[in-house]
């Protein structure tokens, strides 16, 4: 009985340390556990396959620096699933560090793919409010926003000549660690019928499969599963990848938790502890 | 005067956003668009004011010297740095201001966020016991999503499909619940705030 | 092991931070409140130099410099461009005692652009829609696992509904119902627990990638 009393009552930080190591030891060993490819994740891969070369699609980065081990290996497959396939980009941030996130982003993946800024993409940069820009978008992008994030005209860059709203974009793609693609669903969407993907942290997850049922959307990628799953389709093993093998061992030691807290709860009940 | 005025300004603004939805006239388009720009640049400025009040918030901290008036010193003088280095240096790739998001902030912002892992998992231990029915489901689905989605289990059908449906049918249809009565709620107060029945937003005076 | 300083100093600031795991402690706050200052310094800069700029002081400039070349007939122009700003500075009376009534004008037009522009939102997003997907399915049902499953579906989102209806004690048939809704809800909140855990794992998993990658060279 001393026993499941000092399960019951286990310092927090053994807890801790616990939670390091299910999550420390399956990174450095490597494990390859396999990954399989979901539904919501693979509507918004087969989406993008159908478009045709030059379409546009509009990603905005509306996450903050908190969430950057989820939202950077999802955002990465993304981009580069639209830089093989050749799609314009137009990139924009609802979040100010969102925007540096993108910017960087943007460029990172446009230098492996040999993409150049203002021809094969753009990026816009920050606006701060999101029902006026998501509203404002649907009617001028150049309104919106009157330069690019390097303070060049909208109006002299090239890309953006063809592009004045929602009617020239094939796609909204919001990377997000909240309820921010609800808005662009609400407005973007409701309003003016773009087609909208959320790329979120898996904590919202829950959050869209109603408009996923309801198909005001096109799909859905979530987590660093959902990334994970993206860079199988797209056939680019990345940091999604490595660690799930960590998030499943990890998943199984709190599973553990929980079974060895209930135990001990059960334990200490029934003598009365 | 002080609180009529307002009002009156809310009423005007929100009918009109209400009615261009409804009447596409040139002239609500304008007006929509007009809307539209200012309600930006006000809330630009609405996070500038919120930038000065933490300013005056930690440094009323400092004066007064404050128990741990040290580290609301540090958080005005790393304001003050990044500012100045980002309105004289710029916000190129290789500005310091970048430099310091990159090897300060980000990692430091990424750092606290993954705390929560720790604390879930301690929640996860003292908490999450099976006390009575709703607990057990609640264990139970979030048990089948864990194994069934993230982990292992993802590979296996059974256990893959039962979370699948359990995040498609009964999880979806409770939060399409509350998404129905957050879209009833927010109707009903929209509706008051700019008739000028609620009047929260105003503050006291 | 990494030589770049960059580096060095994320791992050390990722280091302070997580000592709280252990206990409060001084460097723990000193990382806090150097993340505050940075994080609203970067705000505002981003904020100033992306929108203040090039959306309300550039145009009061192009429109002042106009007006000074064209003369008074351009002076509508001008006011009409001045006013976002004006109202956007106006919040700055918070800030001065026996002025602060003013800042609420701003808020006022912002708050009813914002109830204004949520009302066809919602309706068509949160209700119509979601009511469309829930009864659609009565109407093309392939087989008999697809019907439960839109029986399922329907029952959960009436139970759900009667739940949150306060109005009326919930006894009865209408409390049976509510309860349902609240094993519905349990659910709910046992599936985004799950996908909380695996968020949470997955912040985790980056900074200890940084750590034993970036910094240390242990991973490859």
């Amino acid at each position: 009985m001393n026993f499941w009393l000092g399960i019951r009552h286990l310092d927090r930080r053994i807890i801790f340390l616990l939670m390091a190591l299910g999550v420390a030891v399956p990174l450095l060993l490597k494990i390859g556990l396999p990954v399989r490819v979901t539904r919501d994740v693979s509507s918004v891969y087969d989406y993008i396959e159908n478009l045709k070369e030059a379409d546009v699609v509009l990603i905005s980065y509306d996450h903050d620096t908190g969430t950057l081990p989820e939202m950077v290996p999802m955002s990465t497959a993304i981009l580069r699933h639209l830089f093989l396939k050749n799609l314009k980009l137009v990139g924009m941030a609802l979040r100010a560090e969102g925007n540096a996130i993108g910017r960087q982003a943007f460029k990172r993946v446009g230098d492996e793919f040999g993409k150049a800024d203002g021809t094969d993409y753009v990026f816009l940069g920050y606006r701060p409010e999101l029902t006026a820009t998501i509203l404002g978008l649907g009617t001028s992008i150049e309104r919106v926003f009157p330069k690019d994030d390097r303070g060049v005209p909208v109006a002299e860059i090239p890309l953006m000549q063809n592009i004045h709203n929602y009617g020239d974009i094939a796609l909204v793609i919001s990377v997000s660690d909240d309820d921010t693609p609800v808005y662009w669903i609400n407005y973007g969407n409701a309003r003016y019928q773009v087609k909208v993907a959320p790329a979120v942290t898996a904590v919202m997850a829950t959050t869209f499969f109603p408009f996923l049922n309801s198909s005001q959307i096109v799909g859905m990628i979530a987590g660093l599963k959902g990334a994970a799953e993206y860079e199988r389709l797209i056939k680019r093993q990345g940091m999604a990848s490595r660690g799930m093998d960590a998030q499943s061992i990890a998943h199984l030691v709190v599973i553990g938790f929980i079974l060895a807290g209930n135990l001990a709860y059960f334990a200490t009940r029934k003598r009365g502890m | 005067m002080r609180r009529s005025f307002p009002i009156i300004v809310c009423f005007v603004f929100g009918m009109a956003m209400l009615i261009q939805f409804f009447v596409p006239s040139k002239l609500s388009r304008v007006a929509y668009d007009e809307i539209t720009n200012w309600a930006q640049i006000i809330y630009a400025f609405a996070l500038i004011v919120g930038v000065f009040g933490l300013l005056k918030y930690h440094s009323e901290k400092v004066v007064r010297k404050s128990g741990g008036w040290f580290f609301n010193l540090v958080t005005i003088a790393s304001l003050i740095i990044m500012a100045v280095l980002g309105f004289a240096y710029g916000r190129g790739d290789s500005s310091p201001f970048m430099w310091i998001f990159n090897y300060m902030q980000a990692p430091m912002q990424a750092s606290v966020f993954s705390l929560l892992a720790f604390f879930v998992a301690s929640a996860a231990f003292r908490g999450f016991t099976a006390r009575n029915a709703e607990a057990v489901l609640l264990l139970l689905s979030a048990v089948f999503i864990m194994f069934g989605i993230a982990s292992v289990g993802n590979a296996i059908p059974p256990f893959s499909d039962i979370a699948n449906w359990i995040l498609m049918k009964p999880s979806m249809t409770a939060r399409r619940g509350i998404f129905i009565g957050i879209g009833l709620g927010t109707i009903a107060t929209s509706l008051r705030v700019i008739l000028g029945v609620e009047r929260t937003y105003l503050g006291k005076g | 092991m990494s030589s770049s300083p960059g580096i060095w100093l994320a791992a050390f600031l990722t280091l302070a931070i997580y000592s709280f795991l252990y206990k409060d402690n001084p460097i723990y706050r000193f990382a806090e409140s150097l993340l505050i200052g940075i994080s609203v310094g970067f705000l505002l800069v981003v904020t100033f130099d992306t929108t203040i700029l090039p959306k309300a002081l550039e145009p009061v400039g192009a429109s002042l410099v106009g007006t000074l070349a064209a003369g008074a007939r351009s002076i509508p122009g001008l006011i009409w461009v001045l006013i976002p700003v004006a109202l956007g500075l106006l919040m700055f009376a918070r800030f001065v005692k026996g002025l602060a009534w003013l800042s609420r004008i701003a808020l006022a037009l912002y708050i009813g652009f914002g109830a204004g522009a949520s009302i066809p939102a919602n309706m068509q997003s949160f209700i119509l829609k979601q009511i469309e997907a829930s009864i659609g399915p009565f109407l093309s049902v392939a087989n008999v696992w697809e019907a439960i499953n839109d029986v399922i579906i329907i029952v959960g989102l009436v139970s759900t509904l009667f739940y949150f209806y306060f109005s009326k004690a919930h006894s009865g048939n209408f409390g049976r119902m509510a309860k349902l809704g609240t094993y519905y809800l349990m659910i709910f909140f046992g599936a985004t627990f799950g996908y909380t855990v695996m968020a949470r794992i997955s912040l985790l998993i980056g900074r200890l990638s940084f750590l034993l990658r970036d910094w240390l060279g242990l991973m490859t």
